[in-house]
């Protein structure tokens, strides 16, 4: 370990030296220095009606940041970067904790040499649609799961390329201990004429993780806590193979994908033990099972109308670098979500968590564009566990009508069943029920100034007892100003008109109708965007199968920075 | 613009700068009550684990019941304290009585935060691949397979004094040095008062309402050095002894006969290792 911290600090000084030696010597010689910043900076205010309290930023710490600041540098055929990274008391690893560590967050090296293709230090990559594979970042949640390693890949011809890696998964400033290996041959093959043209992308892959001894001899002392029925001989390497295709003739487009994962230590959170006194317990159990999935999208697109049409099946199919990582942590594959990506506050409210053990999901949308003047969106996706019990299920209809250049309006509904008892591990919880209509209305006063409205109203169905869903009907309203190219302020306001079930109850012991008010300033300058926010926002356990997680409301002020340079 | 920027200010700095303060138990000055130290026998490596938890945490009891489980597997090896504390421990309007201490949520603070519930920390050690100190369920046994394996450095004597009467308890704890702990950064002794079976509301898988009827085991309810532990200033070389008196006077509310003592021996510095740990009741 301190031979490689040796090393990885003195590749880090090469780096500097190279990105010093070109900033010195200016770029005559050619080669190009680029990057690009992302700071956020947090002031958490207490507000414990609300939920924003019992962390340490809003007990004591006070103040939250995270910076990233990336450089890339090219030259003489080589790609360097270097990424540093800072997190002081910040609360994006652990929302309901601080964690603070600064440090060369990332670093590569790539050349290719002919069809020869090399890269080393931490890379991001996948194989198809990330199913088997996937080394990706994801910043709001603190995902990176760069593999500290080398990857080595070959043309064989113009349309074929074939790659193999090895290395280990980013943890944070550390790095764990499994060992991820594999490889992929991808390629194209065009046929037929002009007019008449189509073309197949097919490819294959293979991924294996060998667990370290450590990980291993954690696994066994668990398992012989188990009765004989529940015991399982662990397994230190498991195989993922995948086959997919992307078949384009004309406006249509197919991928198919098929996915196989040999016997694999998984982690069941529903699992249920039975104790010595013979009572049953249900919680995170580990069990050994091969897994699949098969996933597949159809599209159409042509002259102002879009189709597509996914499904997807899983079973089994939790790949992460070693049984015992929760929640988003140590993630090896990525499964793509099946249900719409919403942006508007209520409509993005209940989200359809991917479930790695059992899902079987379907997903179809059409898109229809008059003119550029009228145009309408429409989004359904059901989402079942493998015994066919719901757990997502949404209706979007989106309308967009443009008049004269100056106003746009759009409108439409969205209608969503959610099944808190899975998503969240709420014992009991009715599936959530919402119907929520909202609008967005755009008015352009002059060239260069402009005024939004947004509304939405989610209504929350009624439990038996006639208590509203969760935290039962909202109203949001927003009102944004911009003045191009440079200025946009927003106000807004999260209402909770109608209070349910899981609201906050005051000092009165009733149930709170609470605002949750927002402001946002944003300037953009050139390249650099700079905003400025003072948010009280609603709080949510989330949870992933029987590990809880809990979103605590936020409250308080956020600057953000973005540059790129 | 700059109106709006002073607004923001403002409201930043009128509701802010308040933080919540840590406590301050300056070291009581306790008369001695122990006995010349004697060589302490019959004890083997004793591990400590830590488990985190809340009334308002559903997953808890399946964790509480696999440490029963270990318990069982583990016997007296295993010194085992329930803490609640965390996003979970704040009591329901109906609770009888709140588990949750300030000092509680100061250990948490000093061990930190976990990703998710149920959680424990083990001999307060960073096992391979783990985020922080904090485990999840399934980490639990392997974690204490693996500090079983190491010899005590020290060993642990507890001699509790109760007179029920006055509800106070007075306490000797005596430790015996079986390695030389000097070249060590420093040494810390912590000793906590647990309350074994108390009733009181817990939120369980079963139903959306919290059980009134649930039994939480070893709680904790306070610690008689500081939160983090005293600072051991004697000499702690090969084979020397350490005795500290402590006393504390039980609240009504605790039941004295399911009440406990335990003591533990963990290092400072750069890790917060625990070198070994024991329980006594009266």
């Amino acid at each position: 370990m301190n031979l490689l911290q040796t090393l990885r600090k003195i590749l880090a000084a090469s780096a500097l030296l190279i990105f010093g030696i070109n900033c010195g010597f200016g770029q005559n010689d050619g080669g190009t220095l680029s990057g690009n910043l992302q700071a956020n900076g947090n002031f958490f205010i207490r507000d414990s009606l609300i939920g924003a309290a019992n962390t340490p930023q809003y007990d004591r710490q006070l103040y939250g940041a995270d910076a990233w600041l990336n450089l890339s540098y090219n030259n003489w055929g080589f790609d360097f970067g270097l990424r540093f990274d800072l997190f002081n008391n910040s609360n994006l690893l652990n929302p309901t904790g601080s964690f603070t560590g600064e440090g060369i967050g990332r670093w590569y090296i790539h050349k290719k040499v002919d069809k020869f293709d090399i890269s080393v230090g931490y890379l991001y990559d996948q194989i198809g649609s990330g199913i088997i594979f996937r080394a990706f970042e994801q910043r709001p949640l603190l995902i990176d799961n760069a593999l500290y390693g080398a990857r080595l890949a070959y043309d064989l011809g113009e349309n074929w390329q074939i790659k193999a890696f090895t290395g280990r998964q980013k943890q944070q400033f550390d790095i764990y201990e499994p060992v991820i290996k594999g490889g992929a041959i991808d390629g194209y093959l065009s046929f037929g004429e002009e007019g008449r043209f189509w073309a197949i992308a097919p490819g294959l892959g293979v991924v294996n993780r060998t667990l370290d001894d450590a990980s291993m001899n954690s696994i066994v002392a668990t398992v012989n806590t188990y009765t004989k029925e529940d015991a399982f001989v662990p397994r230190y390497n498991t195989y993922a193979f995948s086959a997919y295709n992307t078949l384009s003739a004309g406006p249509w487009t197919w991928y198919v994908e098929a996915a196989y994962k040999t016997e694999d230590n998984l982690s069941d959170p529903f699992g249920e033990f039975v104790l010595s006194d013979s009572s049953l317990v249900v919680g995170d159990k580990l069990y050994k099972a091969p897994g699949t999935v098969f996933y597949s999208s159809l599209s159409y697109a042509k002259s102002g109308l879009g189709i597509s049409v996914e499904g997807k099946r899983t079973e089994n199919f939790d790949f992460r670098v070693r049984p015992q990582e929760q929640l988003n942590r140590g993630l090896v594959n990525f499964l793509p979500p099946m249900a719409r990506v919403n942006t508007y506050r209520m409509t993005a409210r209940y989200n359809a968590a991917t479930q790695f053990l059992g899902e079987m999901a379907v997903q179809a949308d059409i898109r229809y564009n008059y003119k550029r003047k009228f145009s309408v969106n429409a989004n359904f996706s059901n989402i079942t566990d493998l015994d066919n019990n719901l757990l997502y299920r949404e209706l979007y209809t989106e309308f967009t009508y443009k008049y004269k250049r100056t106003w746009q309006f759009l409108a439409g509904m969205q209608i969503q069943r959610y099944n808190q008892e899975v998503f969240e591990f709420k014992p009991d919880a009715p599936i959530v029920e919402t119907v929520t209509p909202y609008f967005d209305i755009l008015y352009k006063i002059s060239r260069r100034k402009s005024i939004r409205f947004e509304g939405q109203y989610m209504i929350a169905g009624k439990d038996d007892k006639g208590e509203g869903h969760d935290y039962g009907s909202w109203l949001f309203g927003l009102v944004e100003f911009s003045v191009a190219p440079s200025w946009t302020f927003t106000v807004s306001d999260m209402f909770n008109i109608d209070p349910g079930k899981a609201s906050p109850i005051d000092d009165s012991g009733e149930k709170a109708a609470l605002h949750y008010p927002r402001f946002d300033v944003f300037y953009t300058h050139g390249p650099n965007r700079f905003s400025l926010s003072y948010i009280k926002q609603v709080e949510g356990v989330v949870c992933t199968g029987g590990i809880c997680r809990l979103e605590p409301a936020f409250s308080g002020v956020r600057f953000t920075v973005n540059s790129n340079f | 613009m700059r109106k709006v920027l002073f607004l923001f200010a403002i409201i930043a700095l009128s509701s802010a700068c308040e933080e919540i303060s840590p406590v301050i138990t300056p070291v009581m000055e306790v008369e001695s009550i122990c006995d010349d130290p004697a060589p302490i026998t019959d004890q083997q490596r004793q591990v400590l684990v830590e488990e985190f938890t809340g009334v308002r945490c559903v997953n808890c009891p399946a964790g509480s019941a696999a440490l029963e489980e270990l318990i069982g597997q583990h016997g007296d090896q295993l010194v085992a304290v329930s803490i609640h504390a965390g996003s979970f421990a704040p009591p329901y309007p109906e609770s009888f009585d709140t588990l949750r201490t300030a000092k509680g949520e100061e250990i948490l603070s000093f061990v930190g935060e976990p990703l998710g519930y149920p959680t424990a920390v083990v001999n307060r050690k960073k096992f391979p691949g783990g985020f922080n100190l904090q485990l999840p369920r399934n980490g639990w046994p392997g974690a204490i397979e693996q500090e079983l394996q190491e010899d005590p450095r020290v060993l642990i004597d507890i001699k509790n004094n109760y007179d029920e009467a006055t509800r106070e308890l007075e306490t000797c704890v005596t430790l015996q040095m079986m390695d030389d702990l000097s070249a060590e950064e420093s040494v810390f002794l912590t000793v906590m008062l647990l309350e074994n079976n108390v009733v009181d509301l817990q939120l369980t898988p079963e139903s959306s309402e919290p059980d009134p009827n649930y039994v939480h085991k070893h709680v904790f309810r306070d610690v008689l050095t500081s939160a983090a532990g005293n600072l051991i200033q004697d000499a702690v070389t090969a084979g020397s002894f350490v005795q500290q008196s402590f006393a504390i006077t039980l609240k009504e509310k605790y039941k004295a006969d399911d009440c406990s003592i335990i003591a533990f021996v963990h290092l400072g510095g750069d890790t917060k290792v625990v070198l070994q740990a024991e329980k006594e009741s009266w």
